[in-house]
């Protein structure tokens, strides 16, 4: 454990800032922060100086700037999934900057602090027959369109990604300046990203989330959506097994598996092309069975008995008629391609009961955790872009290998080397995904290591173009390849953090 | 099980943040999200399920010492158990257990709260876990002409609580208790000066041993009194006598009954009738011992399954909450004529405690107070006029953030309801 302490003057400026209740370098507080919660690492990260928790903009920038003046690095998170940057930074926890600012039903956005989490929002616009895009990770993490690494989801069949859903935001850039972008920076409207004001959506993101590396995002508006779906929605039971008794009307849930992924793809390209889905999604026989099993046993079962009914890929398909006139039509559609494409739908979800319950939980997004932590603790993922929709099949095809190899030596859980891949905006886009479930333990980090470098290198070798990535050295993998992005990328951090007061990691140094 | 035997359920802590929130599914807007009361209110991630799954990790490493600050952490934490059953929604690892153990571990080293050192003072000299406490365990029932039942055979032993039997304001529970049983018939005693606290609260604060010295006091005399039947009105002595004795193997083939699983019987067995209208819009709040945590211990021993999955050899289950008691009280509400019942955003498995938990009450009255008032929030957004439950602990603590902070909030214990309608 590093004990770097913060001197007292700079802890003393900062306890100014947000007052004593909620600064801390008690060993006790920065060691639930230090504790990684990932896979294949250490337990502990080094501990970082401090922990402070600010409730306004205007505390973020002070902050900020007494980190540039005593030359402290800073990360900001919010919700968050284990622990990241270095040793005696500054850790600026979110979780007081809570608010909704504004659903505006008419112009169709919600104005977000970072600590609203997605189910939140999410429940706070179907009273009002709206949605938006919650991203994969899930319900329980921030709503704040910038505040995950990859914005894509479960819905981003019909609402699409992070970057395409951000309106105006409000940014403290990394050495303390306050900037609205946008709209927001002109006329105070939450309603554009791109102007009239400043349009630095693309220079904020990076090809990814800049990971806490390019200031802090303190509020932001996402695009909202049309829900049409039941409010209140009739689920039954108690925790974890909440089910309905009958599929709510004009809402239909399908898993389909294909007998090849030529099959599949066309399938999800089909339905994808005549906007009939509310949502398709990925999941492999794994996944299907975290989401449905409450309990490791029966994810157990569920996995072993998917496996065995499933033909080959597949994938979740959810219908929300906006009329019965509408379901029947999409129904129909949906069936017709089925049958074109030789899918077969499995039957233990045709179940009302098990359908209903995961009609909801894929739409609510909350079993994201379920998914990737439950089986052995730990998960490890190789990302695809979102990219036109056939490179992604192909590259996941060709990184599934390797995963298989894994799976052999016993390393990997078994799911017959799943793989998930879906539509992104009725099918312009599409994201592919290499899950893979592992004991936690330090055994898997040969495997994680191999897995993503030798995915990587695919993606250079076969032109698949850059993959979503959360590490700055992979940018200089990537770079020579691709225009030599990254040194423009070093240029954009220089600029904007001359002190390289925003902790890099996950995006990129500005420094040589 | 030592904090040692649980460390790879916390180690299978992701920092997910599951355990912060209800079950996702639940959430219903952007109020009442909040599951914990101490991260909602102390706000570092230390103060979370989670966190406190990632610094008992950290006491293993000898990472940490008893310092302050690691005891304002653990003394502050009502053990509610919502941070439990929301991290089970998604994972299959035990929280609940190691914050017992946390806390055992530092009382065990000697890092207690010297508040909850006076109440553990009380326990041991008088066998009460209300401090101060003055007269006799029975006064209460004076002139109620009930039975001794360490003299006298009877059907049921109605074990009264260390809060009911001393504070002058809980003490028309226990007669409205007895005024119920009365009416149905019921041939019922109470143990009057040979009863003694439960111990569950103690076990709660971490004090173990003078949990188990409780336990084994009482269970000595309801074995000698030949008792078959335990009620109770009290969610902590619910707790503790149903679960607690159990996880000990101290409870052997008693019976144990909440009061409001006993009424709910004695309606539909036609022996209680509830004929007086009690018109009034109420809602219901769940104590985290007679809900969530009101679920039987479920005895387990067996082996890891060696592979990735985490499995074990016999399965293993887990205590999720969907096991508490729930319906009985909503029944017994129900069939009170006149009562229309409302319910809050958080209820059932994820209902937001009432802060007196823990020993929070005593360690820290003004969080438990704060808890309280979050409640009382929650319970006036329903429009009801009155919030009912099922514990003295809960009703006290109401009260007393109510004197606070003000409500037109009504608080009752059921069996005041039920006490009205006979």
């Amino acid at each position: 454990m590093s004990e770097e302490r913060l001197n007292k003057e700079a802890y003393r400026a900062l306890e100014d800032v947000v007052g004593p209740d909620y600064i801390s370098d008690a060993p006790a507080v920065l060691d639930s922060y230090a504790y990684s919660g990932k896979g294949s690492g250490e337990l502990f990260n080094p501990r970082f100086a401090a922990i402070i928790l600010p409730k306004e903009t205007t505390e973020v920038q002070a902050i900020v700037r007494l980190c540039n003046k005593y030359g402290l690095q800073y990360k900001a998170a919010s919700t968050g999934w284990g622990s990241r940057g270095s040793g005696g930074m500054i850790w600026i926890d979110l979780r007081r900057m809570n608010r909704i600012i504004e659903i505006n039903e008419k112009n169709m956005y919600a104005v977000v602090e970072p600590y609203v989490i997605g189910g939140q929002l999410q429940a706070e616009l179907m009273k009002r027959g709206l949605n938006y895009n919650v991203i994969g990770a899930g319900a329980n993490c921030s709503a704040l369109p910038y505040a995950a690494h990859y914005g894509g989801g479960h819905m981003s069949e019909t609402t699409s990604l992070r970057e395409r859903n951000i309106l105006g935001a409000e940014w403290v850039t990394p050495d303390g300046e306050i900037i609205r972008m946008g709209s927001l920076g002109s006329i105070g409207e939450w309603f554009c990203a791109d102007g009239p004001g400043p349009s630095l959506r693309g220079l904020t993101l990076g090809t990814t989330s800049p990971m806490g590396a390019m200031g802090v995002f303190t509020k932001a508006a996402t695009k909202l959506y049309p829900w049409s779906g039941p409010i209140p929605y009739p689920l039954e039971g108690h925790s974890p097994c909440y089910y309905t008794n009958e599929m709510p009307p004009n809402c239909l849930y399908r898993y389909y598996s294909f007998p090849t992924a030529e099959d599949m793809s066309e399938a999800q390209r089909r339905i994808s092309e005549n906007e009939i889905a509310y949502e398709i999604m990925g999941f492999t026989a794994a996944m299907m069975a975290s989401n449905i099993g409450t309990n490791n046993e029966e994810d157990y079962a569920y996995c072993e008995q998917f496996l065995k009914e499933m033909q080959g890929p597949g994938f979740q398909v959810i219908i929300i008629g906006n009329s019965p006139r509408d379901f029947e039509f999409k129904k129909k559609l949906l069936e017709r391609i089925i049958e074109d494409t030789k899918g077969e739908s499995l039957k233990a979800v045709e179940d009302p009961k098990i359908a209903g319950g995961m009609l909801w939980r894929s739409i609510r997004i909350t079993a994201s955790t379920r998914e990737c932590f439950r089986a052995g603790g730990a998960f490890g993922v190789v990302l695809g872009g979102s990219h036109p929709y056939n490179e992604e099949i192909r590259f996941v095809r060709q990184v599934v290998e390797i995963k298989k190899e894994w799976i052999k030596k016993g390393v990997l859980r078994d799911d017959h080397g799943g793989y998930l891949t879906w539509t992104h905006e009725h099918g312009h886009l599409g994201h592919a995904e290499t899950l893979f479930q592992f004991a936690k333990g330090p055994e898997a980090g040969e495997a994680v290591k191999d897995m993503i470098q030798k995915g990587l290198q695919i993606a250079i070798d076969s032109h698949y173009g850059v993959t979503l990535m959360v590490a700055d050295e992979l940018h200089y993998l990537f770079g020579p390849h691709t225009c030599n992005y990254h040194l423009w990328m070093k240029k954009i951090k220089q600029a904007f953090d001359p002190n390289e007061a925003a902790e890099p990691s996950g995006f990129i140094s500005g420094k040589n | 099980m030592a904090l040692e035997d649980l460390r790879e359920d916390m180690e299978m802590c992701s920092k997910c943040s599951i355990c912060k929130f209800i079950p996702l599914e639940m959430v219903k807007g952007f109020e009442h999200a909040n599951a914990c009361p101490s991260i909602t209110k102390y706000q570092f991630n230390t103060y979370s399920g989670g966190g406190r799954m990632n610094i008992g990790v950290a006491m293993l490493e000898n990472r940490l010492e008893y310092d302050d600050n690691l005891k304002h952490i653990i003394w502050n934490c009502q053990t509610c158990g919502a941070c439990d059953i929301s991290c089970k929604y998604a994972m299959d690892m035990e929280v609940l257990e190691p914050i017992y153990e946390f806390r055992i571990r530092a009382v065990e080293k000697g890092a207690t709260h010297p508040a909850l050192d006076k109440v553990i003072n009380s326990l041991r000299k008088q066998g009460t876990m209300v401090p101060g406490a003055k007269g006799r365990r029975s006064d209460w029932a004076t002139g109620l002409g009930l039975k001794d039942a360490t003299r006298e055979k009877v059907d049921v032993l109605y074990h009264v609580g260390c809060l009911s039997s001393y504070d002058r304001e809980a003490q028309k529970l226990a007669r409205a208790t007895v005024k119920i049983l009365q009416k149905a018939g019921v041939n019922f005693g109470i143990a009057g000066e040979n009863e003694s606290c439960c111990g569950g609260r103690a076990y709660q604060m971490g004090y173990k041993e003078d949990f188990l010295n409780q336990a084994k006091k009482n269970m000595d005399m309801i074995q000698k009194a030949g008792v078959k039947t335990l009620i109770t009105a009290c969610a902590d002595g619910y707790g503790a006598f149903k679960v607690l004795y159990d996880k000990f193997n101290l409870k052997g083939d008693m019976e144990v009954l909440h009061i409001t699983e006993y009424i709910d019987r004695l309606i539909k067995e036609s022996k209680l009738k509830m004929t007086k209208n009690v018109n009034m819009k109420v809602t219901y709040h769940d104590p985290c011992y007679l809900g969530r945590l009101g679920e039987p211990w479920i005895h387990w021993e067996g082996k890891k399954i060696p592979g990735i999955m985490r499995r074990f050899e016999p399965p293993k289950e887990l205590r999720r909450g969907a096991n508490g008691i729930y319906e009985p009280p909503r029944d017994v509400l129900n069939a009170i004529p006149g009562v229309s019942l409302i319910e809050m955003d958080r209820i059932k498995e994820y209902a937001w405690c009432c802060g007196a938990g823990g020993g929070v009450n005593e360690s820290n009255p003004e969080f438990a107070r704060w808890t309280a008032t979050q409640r009382i929030d929650e319970a006036e957004m329903t429009g009801a006029e009155a919030i009912v439950t099922a514990c003295p602990w809960c009703i006290k603590t109401l009260n007393d953030a109510i004197k606070e902070n003000g409500s037109d909030l009504n608080v009752y214990d059921i069996v005041e309801l039920v006490e009205q309608a006979i």
